[in-house]
């Protein structure tokens, strides 16, 4: 049972300027958190620091009301999962998974006991007398996880623990993770860059920008309803489309700059009398097999269009439509504004 | 090749392999480039091998084939008696038994010198780390053809000349020692140990079960270097000594110079040949660590 | 879960004194064995100081008692002819050796395997072979120069061939040491750059002095300091050859006998300091040098 509060958080490396500012993240019990940015955005320094491998410049943690701050890592009831797993090699599958139990010097029988049920668990008993050198990319994953598991921790830190695999073994491995999550009843904090990765898992997203959150939501909220700019392009692929507003045939709030639409809801004919209509020349056309990826110049801002039909291949200059109610507002700071 | 020509090699159709001049010339060169290096190699082979052989032949010859002009090249009946008499005219033993306690005393010593100094200098933020490293490194560079002489003296004020411990306490710590496992301790990622940190494992079981395992074959090639070094050294115990109470086996195979009157080249020949033996069969089971060892400089 | 149990109090002091203690035995050793004697050489150089043990401040003294030392021009040229021919033949003929041994092949890997060996064996053993295939009348050297006709060379006892017959035995030591730094070297320019260069029909001389000769110089440039380091320090080659005599006293020779045989420690020490500054120096440049290839690579 663990929340993680995070209240006041300053990171600074030296005098260097502060890579994370005034934080404030509250990480809800048994959630499924996805901490999602771009390279460089501070979502490993958060993980690391709920971790305790690096201390906050200033600013408190708390797992559910008890500050974690002089608490040193393996007194934390935490297991972390790293990029690059961080096996051992200098001892077996078994001896790296046994290591943190032994140390914490749990009796012998519990050991096998625990050990088999989490490699039952990940189908890893097989290799469990090999060394990690001797094991594919994946099956390493599994131990690395199988390492973390095996404590029975109350949180799961993962760093981009599916950024080694290859595409096949990613997708695998993540419907795996969603079903453990569901299994342990535990809290996950992920990290990860890969907008694909955060959707498909999370239940709730942390949008980190510059070591400032952008937006923490539900995936079904963050991609209906982006709070800025930077939201809205992150994630889905393609982006929002977000233009200047100033093109705009219809009324648009107060103080709007910018106005916003997702590639599937542009329209080639017009719907309604107060639809948003664009003027664009198509520059490509991709098709992908279900859905076909339209890119439009207008001006020199690009739009882009996704259509559920093969049938669809507009040339030439063409008149992109959108309907009202699938528009998003942006002001002049790159905030979202309401009608 | 004009275009028709390529036209040609697409289809596949119709071309003849010619031999030009242009693949003439390339076979010539390869040819002489050939030549010259077999040359090279039997001349390497023989400036290096023949001075071995030349050592071997005289240690199984006997005083009269020793002087024999013109030389002889061969033996037909070997006199391993020269052994014998090489091993029992000097106090053979007696070095070997010096050598060897000097020899693994060292090892033993820069195991507990070495080990934690490379782990500190690797792993931990302090105080003064820089300068202390380049003391470190400066040891390395300082020859103990400048330092034996204080060393001597103070020894000499102990009252410690011809103790064994003259020979084993300067080489106590090893500064090449200590660059070269930091190296290797530097090499391993943060990662495994914030794992093992986050297992609770204790800074002595870190470097128990990780850390020394995965520097092992730093430690064995350090190992090799000592023991090579230690037990080829003639300077040291030479300055260091003034009878042949705790001389090692370099210093004392030089006796056998002196053991008759006339021709002695034959012994002393099979005498080195019984000094270098450890050296050589611990040469030729681990000549890649060895060389490794020899040359490191610290690249990766 | 109980929450006291959770906090460990740190004990900062304690964690601050740890990094000392794993260096303290090292750092022990190298104070009284590498930096005392260090400063002390430099302070005995200004007294004179006898095998009974009292010492008399005596200034410059011993500094003008040497430069004063008719051997003292011969002693310091000897050093420096020695330590040029070593370090000219040892560079010359590693490169050479280097390119013929360069290809990863079995064979190659076996000569230098062998071309290495004389490197780790006891350089007594190494200098009584030669010594004894020098031996002025029953020497193989000599034999086979009958071959040719020519007449008998006094190999170790010709003041004008001694310094020359040390410096063979020498380069023969360490020669396959540098080859194989050198090779090490060679096989870490990338191969790129040579498909480029035979593209654009260079020779392989201009190649070699174009692309792999300034590749492969600060690895040069490093042995080369080596070579000097350690024709410098030579001493048991001297010793054992000749003696010192024969015109082949270096400077370190020089210091051993004044130090262990006439017992004049000042003295010896204010050749050594001379000697200190020589190897300072070279040992500048090397940590230059080292510091560039370990840390900027």
């Amino acid at each position: 049972m663990s929340s993680i509060i995070l209240q006041n958080i300053d990171k600074a490396y030296g005098k260097n300027a502060p890579v994370i500012e005034n934080l404030n993240l509250e990480i809800k019990d048994k959630s499924f958190t996805v901490l999602l940015g771009p390279s460089g955005c501070g979502k490993s320094t958060i993980l690391r620091m709920i971790a305790g491998l690096e201390a906050q410049t200033s600013g408190t943690i708390l797992f559910d009301d008890e500050d974690m701050t002089n608490v040193p890592p393996e007194n934390r009831d935490i297991a972390f999962v790293f990029q690059n797993y961080a096996l051992y090699p200098t001892m077996t599958v078994r001896g790296n998974i046994e290591f943190g139990l032994k140390n914490r010097k749990i009796p012998k029988a519990e050991i096998a006991a625990r050990v088999e049920e989490v490699c039952s668990l990940l189908d890893i008993s097989e290799y469990l007398n090999r060394k990690p050198q001797n094991l594919s990319g994946g099956q390493r994953q599994r131990v690395a996880l199988a390492r973390a598991m095996v404590k029975k921790p109350d949180i799961f830190l993962m760093d981009e623990p599916l950024s080694n695999l290859d595409a096949k073994l990613r997708n695998q491995i993540r419907t795996d993770l969603i079903a453990l999550h569901k299994r342990l009843n535990t809290t996950f904090v992920y990290v990860t860059h890969d907008q694909v990765e955060a959707m498909s898992m999370a239940t709730d997203i942390v949008l980190l920008n510059k070591g400032k959150v952008m937006q923490m939501s539900s995936p079904a909220e963050m991609y209906k309803q982006p709070r800025n700019v930077f939201s809205a392009k992150f994630i889905g692929t393609p982006a929002m489309n977000v233009i200047s507003s100033g093109k705009s045939n219809i009324s648009v709030p107060q103080g709007c700059a910018y106005v916003g639409f997702r590639p599937e809801n542009v329209m080639l004919e017009k719907k309604n009398n107060d639809d948003f209509c664009i003027s664009c020349d198509v520059a490509s056309t991709e098709m992908l097999g279900a859905e076909t990826v339209i890119k439009a110049l207008s001006g020199d801002e690009i739009i882009f269009m996704r259509a559920f039909t093969s049938a669809c291949r507009p040339e030439g200059r063409q008149n992109f439509y959108v309907e009202r109610a699938n528009l998003c507002y942006f002001n002049e700071q790159e905030e979202r504004i309401y009608e | 090749m004009s275009t028709k020509d390529l036209t040609a090699v697409r289809r596949g159709v119709g071309i003849r392999p010619k031999t030009s001049a242009r693949s003439a010339i390339n076979i010539t060169k390869k040819v002489v480039t050939g030549f010259l290096y077999a040359i090279g190699i039997i001349f390497l082979l023989l400036v290096f091998l023949v001075p071995v052989y030349w050592m071997v032949l005289t240690a199984v010859e006997s005083a009269n084939q020793v002087v024999q002009n013109p030389p002889l090249f061969w033996v037909s009946a070997p006199q391993w008696d020269n052994f014998v008499k090489a091993f029992e005219s000097i106090d053979f033993w007696h070095y070997t038994k010096n050598s060897l306690i000097v020899t693994f005393s060292v090892m033993i010593l820069q195991f507990i010198t070495v080990i934690p100094a490379a782990y500190a200098f690797a792993r931990y933020r302090f105080k003064g780390k820089k300068i202390l490293f380049s003391i470190t490194l400066l040891t390395m560079m300082l020859p103990a053809q400048l330092t034996f002489l204080p060393v001597y003296l103070m020894f000499a004020r102990l009252k410690l000349i011809n103790n064994i411990m003259t020979l084993i306490l300067p080489f106590g710590a090893s500064g090449f020692g200590i660059f070269m496992l930091r190296q290797s301790f530097m090499q391993i990622p943060e990662e495994i140990l914030e794992a093992a940190r986050l297992d609770k494992a204790s800074e002595f079981t870190i470097i128990r079960r990780i850390m020394l395992p995965m520097a092992l074959p730093t430690i064995a090639m350090l190992a090799l270097f000592t023991f090579i070094t230690t037990w080829n050294d003639y300077y040291w115990p030479l300055v260091m000594t003034t009878t042949d109470e705790v001389q090692t086996l370099p210093v004392g195979i030089t006796g056998l110079q002196n053991i008759e009157v006339g021709i002695t080249q034959h012994y002393v020949m099979a005498g080195n040949i019984l000094m270098i033996l450890p050296v050589v069969i611990v040469f030729l089971i681990a000549q890649k660590q060895i060389i490794k060892a020899f040359t490191y400089t610290g690249e990766k | 879960m109980n929450k006291t149990a959770r906090l460990k109090p740190l004990q900062p002091g304690m964690r601050k004194a740890k990094p000392y203690l794993f260096i303290l035995p090292s750092m022990l050793f190298f104070a009284v064995f590498a930096i005392y004697p260090l400063i002390y050489i430099i302070v005995l150089s200004f007294f004179d100081r006898s095998i009974i043990g009292d010492m008399t401040f005596v200034g410059f003294e011993n500094f003008i008692k040497l430069f004063n030392n008719p051997e003292f021009g011969p002693i310091m040229k000897n050093t420096v002819v020695y330590m040029v021919i070593v370090v000219l033949l040892t560079t010359v003929f590693s490169m050479l050796v280097a390119l013929l041994l360069q290809r990863p092949t079995r064979l190659n890997k076996i000569v230098q395997q062998i071309a290495f060996s004389p490197y780790v064996i006891s350089t007594v053993s190494v200098v009584f072979v030669w010594m004894w295939m020098m031996d002025a009348d029953y020497g193989l050297f000599n034999y086979i120069i009958g071959w040719f006709g020519l007449g008998e060379v006094n190999w170790l006892t010709d003041p004008n061939v001694t310094i020359f017959s040390i410096a063979i035995v020498s380069v023969w030591k360490s020669l396959g040491y540098n080859a194989i730094i050198i090779i090490a070297a060679l096989n870490a320019i990338p191969k790129h750059y040579y498909e480029a260069a035979k593209l654009d029909n260079s020779s392989s001389v201009k190649t070699y002095f174009r692309i792999t000769l300034p590749m492969i110089s600060p690895t040069v440039f490093f042995l080369v300091l080596i070579n000097i380091i350690g024709a410098l320090k030579n001493f048991e080659t001297i010793k054992l050859m000749t003696a010192g005599k024969f015109d082949t006293t270096t400077l370190v020779y020089f210091v051993y006998q004044n130090a262990r045989e006439y017992f004049d420690f000042g003295y010896a020490s204010s050749a050594g300091v001379i000697l200190m500054v020589f190897i300072a120096i070279i040992t500048l440049l090397y940590f230059k040098v080292l510091a560039k290839k370990v840390y900027y690579r």
